[in-house]
């Protein structure tokens, strides 16, 4: 099948999800650490027109027979599949279908209101750290202009604060969401362990600092992000951490919907 | 899983489209409730209590009920026998998934911008103004009403309207470069992706004659001249009201 090699950021948002996928398959990959925040994945990855496309934004890269795949959610199902069914989807099709509806909630509302809050938080501190010239470098290598455009918008630090806001809302209904789903006392949100707990979980540890107020009296949500945090998967891929502090790691992610 | 299929769906196009062709490809009998757009039949209470957010489509099984027209999609070819819609190479699928997040995602609010202006607000403004504020009042989700009132008050703005074209020209251009990659969108099999595309683009050559067409755009010309005169496409245009059956007869004979 090809072997693989995965340009990866810090372990945060996609590069967790595909990194702690990888370990739950035990599939081999040569991993390449890159510095997703400073927009490394232009220049130091290789992409074709679904990496370098992606609306996911500055997502993890698999390489696999020369070609450059992307989409943290597509790359775990990619994972599990490849290795023959390594647990991290369900089989039945009416709960595989709850499974996708939930990754698709996540990546289409809380993933896009996380990097915009993430973003803003830590961001535009870190891009002050390059140069006009190393900056429009950068921008002059991203082939999406809508993704070029959130690096502008996160370099000026230009953020709408209606967006900020919405996505403040946006972040505490879906830990709202979760505390109603983990209050049966499950321990995982589909039942079985799942990508939905893996994606859930990347784009909302960074949130824990940035919005507290969303996780005050979250109790079922604490324990959840406990468990996903020390399941070993998920530890393996947090020791492949650079810095101290991996969720404060971000990168222009998805767009905020445009029209609903 | 057995039991009665059911399908809410507006015309056989972009979203409503898609489960009504996976269902029609797998051989599989549904009851069809038409739900008219138009009419707002999707915020009415009845709609609203099987599914809260007020979208089209929704399909029941048995007790089942199922929302997002890919998502249904997926459930469809994995629970029901028939051809399979999604190929068995894992690198394939993964491909699959990432052309149909781009068209739900980023291309088709575009191309629903655009149609919204065109068709869908033009036929609604026709009503009465009370009767359409307190018909958008019952939409639940707030962008969606917001998105209304523009496409009703024709209020979606140049830069809004700009962005919306540009994907739509560049959305139109990848799919001509992969169709010279792959027989199919996404792979060499016909998918779950070639329904997903076909129902946002059949009508191209005839809406952006500018972008798509014999001489434009070959691989996107032989690929709809393709999945056309599949029986389960023939067979769901059928169940067309609007004039947006009547286009499917016009891009043709510009095609075959």
């Amino acid at each position: 099948m090809g072997t693989m090699t995965l340009y990866h950021g810090e372990p945060n948002g996609p590069s967790l999800t595909v990194l702690a996928a990888l370990y739950e398959t035990g599939l081999d990959a040569d991993l390449v650490a890159i510095d997703l925040s400073i927009g490394e994945r232009h220049g130091k990855a290789p992409l074709g027109v679904e990496s370098a496309m992606s609306i996911e934004g500055e997502g993890p890269v698999l390489e696999v027979n020369g070609e450059a795949m992307a989409d943290s959610v597509f790359l775990a199902q990619y994972l599990d599949e490849r290795a023959g069914g390594a647990g991290l989807q369900p089989k039945e099709p009416f709960a595989h279908w709850e499974m996708m509806m939930w990754c698709r909630y996540i990546i289409e509302r809380v993933a896009p209101a996380a990097a915009y809050l993430g973003n803003r938080t830590h961001g535009t501190a870190r891009l002050k750290t390059l140069d006009d010239t190393a900056f429009e470098a950068l921008t002059g290598a991203i082939a999406s202009e809508d993704l070029k455009q959130r690096w502008i918008e996160v370099r000026c630090g230009d953020f709408d604060e209606a967006k900020v806001a919405d996505s403040a809302t946006k972040i505490s209904e879906a830990v709202d969401k979760l505390e109603a789903r983990l209050a049966d006392g499950r321990d995982w949100l589909m039942g079985d362990f799942s990508i939905a707990d893996l994606e859930s979980y990347a784009w909302l540890a960074g949130m824990v600092s940035v919005l507290s107020s969303a996780f005050n009296e979250a109790e079922n949500t604490a324990a959840w992000m406990e468990r996903v945090k020390t399941r070993p998967s998920v530890a393996a891929a947090l020791a492949r951490a650079r810095s101290d502090d991996p969720t404060s790691a971000w990168a222009p992610g998805p767009e905020i919907n445009r029209w609903g | 899983m057995t039991g009665k299929v059911a399908l809410y769906h507006w015309e056989p196009n972009a979203n409503s489209g898609k489960p009504m062709l996976a269902l029609a490809e797998k051989g599989v009998a549904y009851e069809s409730h038409y739900t008219d757009l138009l009419s707002f039949d999707q915020h009415k209470p009845d709609y609203l209590k099987m599914n809260p957010n007020g979208t089209i489509p929704v399909m029941k099984h048995g007790d089942r009920v199922l929302t997002e027209s890919t998502a249904i999609m997926e459930y469809v070819n994995e629970a029901f026998e028939g051809a399979a819609l999604m190929p068995e190479d894992v690198q394939d699928r993964w491909r699959i998934r990432w052309w149909m997040k781009f068209m739900d995602q980023w291309l088709g609010p575009s191309f629903s911008m655009l149609g919204w202006s065109m068709f869908v607000g033009p036929s609604v403004r026709q009503k009465d103004p009370a009767e359409l504020d307190a018909a958008i009042e019952r939409i639940p989700l707030p962008e969606r009403r917001i998105a209304w009132r523009k496409a009703i008050s024709g209020n979606f703005s140049e830069a809004e309207m700009a962005e919306s074209k540009r994907r739509v020209a560049l959305g139109v251009a990848m799919l001509e470069k992969e169709l010279g990659r792959h027989e199919y969108v996404a792979s060499d099999q016909y998918s779950l992706a070639d329904i997903n595309w076909f129902n946002s683009t059949y009508s191209l050559p005839l809406g952006q004659p500018d972008l798509a067409g014999k001489d434009k755009t070959p691989n996107i010309m032989r690929w709809l001249r393709q999945v056309y005169h599949r029986p389960a496409v023939q067979e769901t245009w059928t169940k067309g009201r609007t004039d947006l059956a009547s286009r499917y007869r016009l891009v043709m004979e510009e095609i075959d």
